[in-house]
């Protein structure tokens, strides 16, 4: 008996402490918090009551390097009616999670696992980038939960922004940074405008350095909308610029200026072998039948392009040194740091000019009046030749020589010069450089619509096209092109298909082939009623809900021009009426004529900076509407 | 003493490095050594030039020792492949892989792990061939080894083989996985080789099958080890196709390898095993079916619970009560515990099973099921047999080789039989996969109330038609006055085999354990945790859970219902459970939908309006122009219908022209699609029927089958005109 009743007794334990740990309810105040706060941001779950950074600096003398450390201190609420969500830090080779804690609202420790996992990217092959995460779920609304993260980074080098929004919207966002009085580091306010930012400075207790904080309240969460500008454009946040540091009354430069960070760029490649031995036959081979000097070039520029895979191993110092081009030739796979480095070496022992260069695409905001490791993503060629500047990218597959694509062009570069750099900005070119130029010429032959199509892709609009193409399985290439003309679309029957050559990088894409459109046509007592768009570009581009610009692959321009020869027998009773639009965005116009018994469609649509902006939806949804409503119209015949 | 203790270390350490090497070696040799007859095989046929890739020999290898307890299994397998674009360069251009591993078979031990080798080579066009050093270049993350191929190109042959070698222990009978393949694969294969290499202890089961060559026993040097192999050549390469079973119509191959050490051993082996080790079994006999399952399919299991559900209820007759019974067990051993079950997931409470104490009984397995539902049989004194059968995807009962591949359902032999399967949380008496009816089964039986069963005969399963398999939508359709945006209700009904994935789909666990827990008066998961705390905690708890379930599946179901109608955008959705549909398989699981949205299925012409009316029977097969030009016999899941009834509320002051264009009939014996239209007082009626009328049809068929599909397809083009009076 007694041995059941403690049996009972100790089983009645256990189950308790396991409910006590859980079952701190929310309390009246926190559910009218958690209420509001859904009113406010109905599309989350969770939100942050407040979220504390708190940023401190440290000096390892040893290897003259500037530590920090970053506490992260969230207070965690469950707006939703449950909430399951992953708690998580990501760290690498220059950065640790020394200490990470969930906890109840009553402070004590919630029994929360944390898993530690390597990172994987798709477009990673290796990278040394590792999370630690927990499952948290927050069985309540009103239910909260308070974080503490400590990250220790080795060097203040890859410390670089603090931003005030996050995944989830945050109520009070406060950061804090201590800067002692040997470190010169200036907090750069980026995209502050428009935001209340409250900033303090004071001296710190010891009063051997500054304290810097900044309060922002009710932040939305981060925007989970596609093709958005990059974070660094649309968030407020501090740009971390760790100039110099000082010890022992001794100035040491961090990145005190644009040849700091290009000393350091520097640093990495003179470390390069540059043994080019193992790719001299093959340079020769590009060159020796070449009869210009472009074509050696476009030679060596196209073959680096076609041959050499992208592989990237993103690990430690791996992710800003170049593998030296020897190896890059070898193996026949690399970065985009690899693969300019080859391309440098390749055009080097063919005897020309080039560059080894550094670039920050377009998703980043800033030029190289920022010394940071954020300022560039990216390493490109630059060739030397004749006075002329000409930028090469091997990662970009069917670019042609002397073309750039949209995600570096206008973007400042930095070029190496010996102890001195160079910089410049990569050219820029209009929306037509990259026009679509289709043309349907059309008739009536019984139900359907029939007749001859030809389109002419230039610019961007071919290099794609071109690498979609020629990275298809060989069994599959023609169905592809079917499928690529038709959208997939079984009422329109496309055959004869003559292309231009589909591996020329330099010339225009052309593509002429018949068309055969069903069920675009309806009969109904004496009338013809014709939908004679069957392409219908742009209409699902409506940006009622969004909150950011929409970033599109590159600037557009869509010439498109149908004619169709009405029956003998019939008059166009009805056509839609003409819309056109204009900014300094874009250019949209459609228009319908008559010309004796053909009726033409034309439709020229420019997106001339790759960009619509928040500023242009209005106007621009109000086209989008437009066009759709003219996309519903049907074109009327009636019997004479 | 440290010093020696150090050398101690070094030596272990040494022997294991040298030994590892090896077996690298060995492994390497096994391929690539001296008596490869593949070295040079560099050439493709003409007629393979155009694919993305060729694989000139494909090498596969099963080799099965022991040692006592101690087995040690190896599969490698070799690839010799041409590649012939960027997409199979791409394709082959990493590689990934454990090197080190624990068997998840027999025994656990900590001592002993798997290895894995790898080796690639690469051949250039010029003949020359470059090693690849695998240990230098791959990366190693978290156990898993990554390489990345350097120096590959089009035009280049990669040979590679992956050789993995895993010890274990088993005391007791142990079946490998089985292996049921096709030849064909993604590239042509010029030449294929499968060896098969075992000892005594080790029973294999293969069977080649659809004109794929035999195994064939090769010559071996030791009296108690046997070779085999399989060889083909020229193997197309293996296209994707609508409704096809490859292991009906492809040659290819089954077997499985069972461990099972001598004499009092073997008989412990649960798999149809030849009688000697030195004997391939290819076939499975009444007689063997018999002798498994006499003595495990015998009828055991506590039914207490059931004799007092039927205590003081009576029964017209054995049906009702057998059906009765059914769904009670249905509830007391599964959807009983659901809510406990969601409740551990979430986390609501970590030991929710504890308020059952020990009396859970919770069926697991269709072999638990039957010995459990034929106990209850036995004790209501109605007869039964058992049905042994095998889904037709894997070929018919005859060609039975796999235990593994086996179903198992019990027939009752009430006045019209009723077919019993283990039960999901929604299966109905007499359901059973679809892929089983109408095959060959064994029936498996005993002389009323004997224990032992001790008959076996063969017997057909029943069929449905497609009148009993059918998804029906009575759709109504109203447009607002300007025409810019209409309401629409759509009522939803499915039965038959048409009915349990919507029913997994849109059942959450809260609307039916409620139901069942009033329908058999038992009591809740909350009701029986203990203490009025906990159970205030884990009601606020639960009712939060389910909220959040419902809104996310309210999403799910109005994106659905997005992508079906063709819609981009819904003003307003709502969602609405009718029927649940739980407890015959031909009574109906109803859903409500109503959907406003804007500017949809109209385009504006003139004074009128064109209404795309024949959307509204939601996407349809498209056949593609390849798709049309088909070889293969046709597989189809099983016969159903889709039936709809669209009404329009025709706008006031309009009339609808343009009505022949919805009246289709197109109807033969492999399927049809008939449609019409009836104008009746202010409303548009349109009803459509898209049959399919078959499991199976021949190939010669198909032409049939497209003129049903493409009519069905061709109605969702067709259209109406709204025309102003």
């Amino acid at each position: 008996m007694i041995k059941y009743s403690l049996v009972l007794l100790s089983f009645f334990f256990i189950s308790e402490v396991a409910l006590c740990q859980k079952r701190i309810e929310p309390t009246t105040q926190d559910l009218t918090l958690a209420k509001n706060l859904k009113e406010q941001y109905p599309d989350d779950d969770v939100a942050l009551v407040t979220s504390k950074d708190d940023v401190t600096f440290g000096l390892n003398k040893r290897e003259g390097k500037v530590t920090v450390t970053h506490i992260v201190e969230e207070n965690m609420i469950n707006i939703d009616s449950r909430a399951d969500i992953q708690v998580y830090s990501f760290y690498d080779g220059e950065s640790s999670v020394e200490s990470f804690e969930i906890r109840y609202r009553n402070q004590k420790l919630a029994g929360f696992t944390f898993n530690d996992e390597a990172y994987t990217s798709d477009d990673l092959f290796h990278n040394d980038t590792r999370v630690t995460y927990a499952n948290v779920d927050f069985p309540l609304k009103g239910y909260r939960y308070l974080t503490k993260l400590e990250k220790v980074y080795k060097d203040v080098k890859y410390f670089t922004k603090l931003y005030f929004n996050s995944q989830y919207p945050t109520a009070k966002k406060t950061i804090r940074v201590e800067v002692p009085d040997w470190l010169d580091l200036e907090l750069r306010e980026i995209n502050f405008e428009g935001f209340d930012i409250q900033k303090q400075v004071a001296t710190n207790k010891k009063g051997d350095g500054k304290i810097y904080t900044f309060k922002l309240n009710d932040i939305p969460a981060m925007y989970d909308e596609e093709a958005t500008p990059g974070p660094t454009y649309i968030y407020p946040h501090i740009l971390v610029l760790p100039k110099s540091y000082s010890v022992n009354g001794e100035v040491v430069n961090i990145f005190k200026d644009t040849q700091d960070l290009y000393d350091w760029y520097r640093s990495l490649v003179t470390s390069l072998e540059n043994d080019n031995s193992a790719f001299k036959d093959k340079v020769r081979e590009l060159t020796e039948n070449a009869t210009s000097d472009e074509e050696k070039i476009k030679n060596i520029y196209y073959w680096v392009q076609d041959n050499i895979r992208y592989i990237a191993f993103e690990d430690g110092i791996a992710g800003f040194k170049p593998d030296e081009a020897s190896n890059v030739f070898n193996k026949r796979y690399g970065d985009c740091k690899g693969m300019a480095n080859l391309t440098k070496q390749m055009l080097v022992e063919a005897g020309f000019d080039a560059r080894l260069t550094w670039i920050g695409t377009k998703r980043i905001a800033y030029d190289y009046s920022t010394p940071n490791l954020s300022v560039d993503n990216h390493m490109i060629c630059t060739l030397f030749k004749d006075g002329k500047t000409i930028f090469l990218d091997g990662t970009e597959k069917f670019n042609a020589f002397g073309e750039y694509a949209d995600r570096i062009q206008g973007k400042q570069v930095l070029i190496e010069n010996g102890d001195d750099y160079i910089l410049e900005f990569v050219p820029s070119v209009e929306a037509d450089f990259n026009k679509e130029q289709f043309n349907y010429n059309l008739s009536f032959s019984e139900e359907a619509i029939v007749g001859k199509a030809d389109k002419v892709f230039n610019g961007e609009s071919r290099s794609g096209l071109l690498y979609y193409f020629n990275n298809l399985k060989n069994d599959k290439k023609d169905e592809f092109l079917e499928y690529y003309l038709n959208k997939g679309n079984s009422n329109i029957k496309v055959s004869n298909i003559a292309t231009s050559d589909l591996l020329n990088r330099d010339d225009n894409i052309n593509i002429a082939y018949d068309i055969k459109v069903e069920n675009a046509v309806s009969s109904f007592d004496d009338q013809i009623y014709i939908d004679l768009d069957f392409e219908k570009q742009l209409s699902n581009f409506n940006f009622k809900e969004r909150f950011t610009d929409y970033i599109f692959s590159s600037k557009k321009d869509l010439e498109a021009t149908t004619r169709l020869e009405i029956p003998q027998g019939y008059h166009i009773s009805h056509l839609p009426e003409n819309i056109s639009v204009s900014s300094d965005n874009f250019d949209m116009d459609v228009q319908f004529s008559k010309d004796n018994n053909t009726i033409i469609y034309k439709k020229r649509f420019q997106i001339k900076n790759a960009k619509i902006e928040t500023s242009d939806f209005e106007k621009w949804n109000n086209f989008i509407d437009q066009l759709n409503n003219l996309y519903n119209e049907q074109i009327i015949l009636t019997k004479d | 003493m440290a010093s020696r203790f150090l050398l101690l270390v070094l030596f272990v350490f040494s022997t294991s490095a040298f030994s590892q090497s090896k077996e690298e070696m060995a492994a390497k040799d096994f391929f690539w050594g001296a008596n490869d007859n593949y070295h040079d095989a560099n050439e493709i046929p003409s007629e393979w030039e155009n694919e993305s890739a060729v694989v000139i020999y494909k090498n596969e290898n099963y080799d099965f020792h022991k040692f006592g307890k101690n087995v040690t299994y190896t599969t490698s397998v070799r690839k010799r492949i041409k590649l012939l674009d960027k997409a199979a360069v791409e394709e082959f251009s990493e590689f990934s892989f454990t090197k080190r591993f624990r068997s998840s078979k027999g025994r656990y031990t900590w001592k002993k792990r798997g290895n894995t080798f790898v080796g690639v080579k690469i051949v250039k066009p010029d003949g020359s061939v470059t090693e690849i050093n695998v240990d230098e270049e791959a990366v190693e993350v978290d156990g898993e080894t990554k390489i990345a191929i350097p120096n590959l190109e089009v035009g280049d042959i990669i040979d590679y083989y992956s050789y993995r070698k895993e010890p274990f222990k088993s005391t007791y009978a142990f079946g490998f996985d089985p292996v049921e393949t096709s030849l064909n694969e993604e590239y042509p294969i010029m030449d294929f080789k499968l060896f098969f290499e075992t000892e005594n202890d080790f029973f294999i089961n293969f069977k080649s099958f659809n004109g794929a060559p035999d195994l064939k026993e090769l010559p071996t040097d030791k009296n108690n080890m046997r070779r085999y192999e399989l060889t083909e050549t020229n193997i197309p390469k293996r296209d994707f196709t609508r409704w096809f079973y490859p292991l009906v119509e492809l040659p290819s191959y089954k077997f499985q390898v069972y461990f099972a050490r001598s004499g009092k051993f073997e008989d412990r082996a649960l798999a149809f095993l030849p009688e000697k080790e030195d004997i391939i079994k290819t076939s499975v006999s009444d007689e063997e079916v018999l002798d498994l399952y006499d003595s495990r399919f015998k009828p055991d299991g506590d039914v207490g619970d059931v004799k007092s559900f039927f205590k003081g209820k009576s029964f017209k007759n054995d049906a009702e009560k057998v059906i009765s019974g059914y769904y009670y067990m249905r509830h007391y051993y599964l959807t009983r515990y659901i809510e406990a079950a969601y409740a551990r997931d979430a986390n609501i409470s970590s030991y929710p099973f504890e308020v059952y104490k020990n009396n859970v009984v919770f069926i697991q397995n269709q072999k638990q099921f039957i010995r459990h539902f034929t106990e209850f049989l036995k004790r209501q004194d109605i007869d039964y047999s058992i049905v042994v059968g095998k889904k037709r995807y894997d070929g018919t009962i005859d060609e039975l080789l796999i235990e593994r591949n086996i179903e198992v359902m019990v027939k009752v032999h009430t006045a019209t039989p009723l077919y019993a399967q283990f039960f999901g949380v929604h299966t109905n008496i007499n359901e059973f996969s679809p892929l089983m009816e109408g095959t060959d089964v064994f029936l498996l039986s005993s002389e009323k109330n004997k224990r032992k069963i001790d008959q076996i005969e063969r017997a057909k399963l029943p069929t449905s038609s497609f009148e009993q398999n059918e998804t029906k939508k009575d759709v109504t359709v109203t447009f607002d006055d300007d025409f810019s945006g209409l309401s629409l209700t759509a009522v939803n009904y499915f039965k038959g085999h048409q009915k349990s994935d919507e029913q997994y789909d849109r059942l959450l666990f809260s609307d039916y354990v409620f139901e069942d827990y009033k329908r058999y008066e038992t009591e809740s998961w909350i009701e029986q945790v203990w203490g009025k705390k906990n159970r205030e905690k884990f009601t606020r708890e639960m009712k939060a859970l389910i909220e959040k379930l419902k809104n996310k599946q309210k999403e799910y179901f109005e994106n659905s219902a997005k992508s079906e109608y063709g819609i981009e955008s819904f003003e307003d959705y709502t969602y609405e459970i009718n029927e649940n549909g739980r407890y015959s398989l031909d009574s109906y699981f109803t859903f409500t939908e109503t959907i406003t949205a804007k500017d949809v299925l109209i385009k504006k012409a003139g004074p009128n309006y064109i209404m795309e009316i024949g959307k509204l029977i939601g996407g349809q097969i498209d056949l593609e122009e390849k798709e049309r030009k088909r070889s293969e016999n046709i597989y189809l899941p099983h016969p159903r219908s889709f039936n709809y009834t669209i009404t329009l509320n025709i706008p006031e002051g309009y009339s609808v022209s343009g009505l022949d264009n919805l009246n289709k009939n197109v109807d033969n014996e492999t399927g049809a699609f008939i449609s019409s239209a009836n104008i009746e007082g202010n409303q548009l009626i349109v009803t459509t029927s898209k049959r399919y009328k078959s499991y199976f049809e021949p190939v010669q068929n198909w032409s049939k089958m497209i003129t049903f599909l493409d009519e069905a397809k061709q109605f969702t083009n067709e259209k109406i005109l709204l025309k102003k009076n």
